[in-house]
C-alpha cells in the first residue's frame, strides 16, 4: 500500500506543476514559421483559400457553449477572423478572451443564408434567398499566451 | 481459486478503482447532456450599464479605459482591448469583458465564473487533455466492461443470472434498442 500512496502523491504533485504553466497549447503542433497578417487574409481572402496559414492576434471572442471557435482581431482596422475547430477536438476556454493567440489552420469559405424578415400588415414574409460567402480558418493547432 | 471467488475479487477491486472516475463521468454526463439549455462549464452574467455623461468618451483609449474601470468599479488589471468599430470598444479583464458603445453610452459587463467540479469533470470526460489521458479513459472504459461482465456472475441461484438476473439484463439491453428503433 505504501507504493500506491507514493504513486498517488507523485500524481498530485505533477498535476500542480502542469497547472502552473501560462502558455497553453491546443490541437496539433504548429509547423509553419512564417506568419500571415490577418489583415492580408481579410483584404484578399480568395488568394488564401485552401492554403495553410499561421496567424497571430488577440482573442476577442470565444464560443460560449462548446469552445469550438475563437475570433482573432485583425492587426489593422476593426476586422476579425473566425477560427473554427472540430467540436471536441480542440476546446477553447473562455479565459482565452483578451489573450494573444497563435493559430495554424486552413483558410476556407462557406456560404451562409441571411434571413430577411419583414411584416406586411398581418402577413409575415421570409426571404431566405440572400446568401453571403464568408471566409474562416479551420484551426488545426494553437498556442494561447 | 474458484471462478466465482475470482469474479468477486475482480469486481470488488476494479469497483474501488473505478469509483472516482465513474462519479466524475456521471456528473459530467448529466451536465453535458443539457448543453443546449445551459453552459456546463461557466456561469456567465451580463449587466447593462450606462456610461455617465461626465465620462468623456473622446479621450485617448488608455485614459478612457481607466475612467470606465473606475466608474464601474472594475479592479482587475486590463489584459487587452479591441475596437470593433469606430464607436465600440471591448476591454478584456481577467474573467470580465466590458463592451462599450461610445455612441449610445451603453456598456455590457460580462462576468465569467467557472462552475467548480463540473468544469474539471467535463474537461476529463470530454477528453480535452488528450495525450496519456486518452489511455486512462480507455482503460477506464475497459474496466467498466469488466465490472459489467463480472457483475453478471456475482450471485448464483434465483437472484443470479440464471434467475431474475437474466430478465433484468434483458431489460437493460431492450431499453437502448427501443430508443434506437424510435429515433434512429
Amino acid at each position: 500500500m505504501k507504493v500506491v500512496s507514493k504513486i498517488i502523491i507523485m500524481l498530485l504533485l505533477s498535476t500542480t506543476i502542469s497547472f502552473s504553466s501560462g502558455v497553453k497549447k491546443y490541437g496539433k503542433e504548429i509547423t509553419l514559421e512564417e506568419k500571415t497578417k490577418i489583415s492580408d487574409i481579410l483584404k484578399n481572402p480568395v488568394e488564401f483559400e485552401g492554403k495553410k496559414v499561421l496567424v497571430e492576434g488577440t482573442v476577442v471572442g470565444v464560443c460560449e457553449k462548446r469552445g469550438c471557435w475563437i475570433k482573432l482581431a485583425s492587426d489593422k482596422g476593426y476586422g476579425t477572423i473566425k477560427i473554427k475547430v472540430n467540436d471536441g477536438e480542440i476546446v477553447f476556454p473562455l479565459e482565452a478572451k483578451g489573450k494573444k493567440a497563435l493559430v495554424e489552420g486552413k483558410v476556407y469559405s462557406l456560404v451562409t443564408k441571411t434571413k430577411h424578415e419583414h411584416k406586411d400588415g398581418d402577413k409575415e414574409c421570409e426571404n431566405e434567398s440572400a446568401q453571403k460567402k464568408i471566409y474562416q480558418i479551420k484551426g488545426l493547432g494553437a498556442v494561447i499566451k | 481459486m474458484k471462478f466465482r471467488k475470482l469474479i468477486r475479487i475482480l469486481h470488488r477491486d476494479i469497483g474501488y478503482v473505478a469509483f472516482g472516475l465513474t462519479i466524475i463521468y456521471s456528473i459530467s454526463g448529466i451536465a453535458v447532456n443539457h448543453v443546449d439549455d445551459w453552459n456546463p462549464n461557466y456561469s456567465i452574467t451580463k449587466d447593462t450599464l450606462i456610461i455617465p455623461s461626465e465620462i468623456d468618451v473622446k479621450k485617448p483609449k488608455k485614459e478612457l479605459i481607466k475612467n470606465l474601470s473606475e466608474i464601474f468599479q472594475i479592479k482587475d488589471s486590463v489584459k487587452s482591448f479591441f475596437k470593433s468599430s469606430p464607436f465600440t470598444i471591448d476591454v478584456f479583464f481577467n474573467k470580465k469583458t466590458l463592451s462599450a458603445n461610445l455612441k449610445t453610452r451603453v456598456a455590457i459587463l460580462e462576468r465569467v465564473e467557472n462552475r467548480p467540479i463540473l468544469r474539471e469533470s467535463n474537461f476529463l470526460h470530454l477528453n480535452n487533455p488528450k495525450k496519456i489521458w486518452t489511455w486512462v479513459a480507455d482503460i477506464f472504459a475497459l474496466s467498466l466492461i469488466l465490472l459489467a461482465a463480472t457483475g453478471l456472475f456475482m450471485v448464483k441461484g434465483k437472484k443470479g443470472i440464471k434467475g431474475r438476473g437474466k430478465w433484468l439484463t434483458l431489460l437493460g439491453i431492450i431499453i437502448p434498442l427501443f430508443f434506437l428503433y424510435l429515433y434512429f
